[in-house]
């Protein structure tokens, strides 16, 4: 028996919009330190799940177990305190802010002086500026976007905006990073490039990975283990190999052949 | 062609242009400043005609009248904010509407506002109308100080983000419900204070002072002005209150003009006048 607690546990996640069943029954639990795969055909559920992970919508049904501890009825900034950040399949950027000032900003419980130090404008708020925008260039240099740091986040190329989500959800300090399709758009050079990436994060963050992601070679390379979804429901849990001789799998992806 | 008094107007204008502009910063359109102002204005009109109407008030118990305008639109603020705030984009825009429509009817139907007549006779603090330009201009740059310091620091940081993308920043852990609410409190308080100089400054207060058509004003200072910083509002309250004023050479035409104003400006200058390129141009210019 492990005898640990998983960092994260989906306990017959359900969740219906009016008459829809995004999901139904999905139970599955996450261990720290792992890349978890999330696959499935569009519709399945795969976005909405990661929804009800960041406390955006409740589930319906169902628990889910951070640490051992149920966080239903959470709001978003409450689960990213908890140690969840996540990015957005759609980019959600501050897109009126700079590239540095999207990172900063998401740096926002880093000490920086009391608001009596900022009206002041005291040594102590100046410093903690400082160590801000060093922080925050550190995360864009790891991401490949330092030398872009000034422009408006909304003039990048889509590739390096989709590396900003990462360098800005990477600022709150995750102990869990839920991406959300982070190689939609790359080409297969940079795909190749983000894996390795990706990796490398993990490492070096100490982070817990769940990747949502239409390329299925890229996370079979990447993930330990993956789940597939398929209309809302997990129809295979497993590492790499299991999943693609699951013919279960096989059916959801290529019709079911009669 | 601008005298003292019309210099006080500009300026009040700006103040409560910086009250609209606040909100916005953080992306939510409240119209609710003409409440707060209003607020602000009756309370000091009550206190300050106590035991009849005198001739004189001093300059202290005017700022004392200020300090508790701005802790008592803080407490309001916090107490429709709260609800009111879960609102967006032109919903929350109504319901601000609607507080200041009830603000309006209060002060015009309790026992000891003065009905619509009003209060009469408020006492001045000043000999001059210069007095009230160095009142008025010394809180303007108060909040210009103030404004200054807000962009820079953490709150100002994530009033932006609120404003860029709500959900997105509550999913960065940033407490969007506590950034609006300070928005709106701060909002609120400028506004109060305005108030306070304002009735001071007309010498008579009534429910007409915070209605409907100042919420409407008042935002197009901020529109014309522009929003992405708070020098718009400020340009945008001083130019919109003096340009009837200094269009009344040319009689009942100025009131067309000054529609025209209001109507061309977005669609000439659509993010208003000051935008955040002519700002880095100001900054790179080296004489």
């Amino acid at each position: 028996m492990n005898t640990t607690t998983p960092l994260l546990e989906l306990q017959q996640i359900s969740r219906r919009f009016g008459g829809l069943q995004a999901l139904s029954d999905v139970s599955f639990s996450v261990e720290e330190g792992e890349i978890f795969g999330l696959i499935g055909p569009n519709g399945a559920g795969k976005t909405t799940l990661f929804n009800l992970l960041s406390g955006v919508t409740p589930a319906s049904s169902g628990a889910i177990h951070w640490r051992g501890r149920a966080m239903q009825g959470l709001s978003p900034d409450r689960h990213n305190r908890l140690g969840i950040a996540r990015t957005f399949q759609n980019l959600r950027l501050f897109s009126g802010l700079s590239v540095l000032d999207n990172v900063v900003a998401a740096l926002h419980r880093q000490p920086q002086g009391s608001g009596l130090d900022a009206l002041l404008n005291t040594p102590r708020f100046r410093r903690g500026q400082r160590e801000l925008q060093e922080r925050a260039f550190g995360l864009l240099e790891e991401l490949g976007l330092a030398d872009q740091a000034h422009r408006e986040a909304a003039g990048l190329a889509y590739g390096d905006r989709r590396r900003l989500e990462i360098a800005r959800a990477l600022a709150t300090n995750p102990t869990l990073l839920l991406l959300d399709e982070p190689a939609a758009g790359m080409n297969p050079s940079e795909k190749e490039q983000l894996c390795a990436l990706l990796s490398e994060l993990r490492e070096r963050h100490q982070l817990t990975l769940i990747v949502i992601e239409h390329h299925v070679p890229l996370l079979m390379q990447l993930c330990q283990r993956l789940a597939v979804l398929d209309f809302g429901r997990l129809i295979a849990l497993g590492t790499p190999e299991q999943i693609q001789r699951d013919p279960r799998v096989i059916e959801a992806y290529l019709g079911g052949g009669s | 062609m601008i005298d003292n008094g019309l210099l006080v107007q500009m300026i009040l204008g700006a103040l409560l242009g910086l009250s609209v502009y606040l909100p916005m910063a953080a992306g939510q359109l409240s119209l609710a400043t003409p409440a707060f102002y209003a607020v602000g204005g009756t309370l000091a009109a009550l206190l300050a005609t106590q035991g009849g109407p005198q001739a004189g008030i001093s300059l202290g118990s005017v700022l004392g009248e200020m300090l508790l305008a701005a802790a008592l639109t803080a407490a309001l603020a916090v107490l429709v904010g709260l609800p009111v705030l879960r609102l967006r984009g032109i919903y929350l825009a109504i319901a601000t509407i609607a507080l200041v429509e009830i603000v309006r009817v209060a002060i015009l139907n309790l026992p000891f506002t003065g009905g619509a007549t009003g209060i009469f006779g408020i006492p001045q603090p000043f000999q001059h109308p210069f007095g009230y330009v160095w009142l008025s201009g010394g809180l303007l740059a108060l909040c210009g100080w103030l404004f200054q310091r807000l962009e820079a620091s953490r709150l100002g940081r994530s009033m932006a983000a609120v404003r860029d993308d709500e959900l997105a920043s509550r999913c960065m852990g940033i407490n969007t419900t506590r950034v609006k609410l300070s928005a709106f409190v701060a909002s609120a308080m400028l506004a109060g204070v305005t108030g306070v100089i304002a009735a001071h400054y007309l010498n008579t207060w009534n429910a007409r002072q915070g209605s409907f058509d100042v919420a409407i004003t008042t935002l197009a200072f901020v529109i014309l002005g522009g929003s992405r910083s708070w020098l718009g509002p400020v340009v945008g309250g001083l130019l919109l209150t003096a340009l009837p004023e200094l269009l009344r050479p040319v009689g009942d035409l100025r009131l067309v003009l000054f529609g025209l104003v209001i109507l061309l400006g977005p669609v000439l200058f659509p993010q208003g006048l000051i935008t955040p390129a002519l700002l880095e141009r100001i900054g790179r210019w080296k004489p």
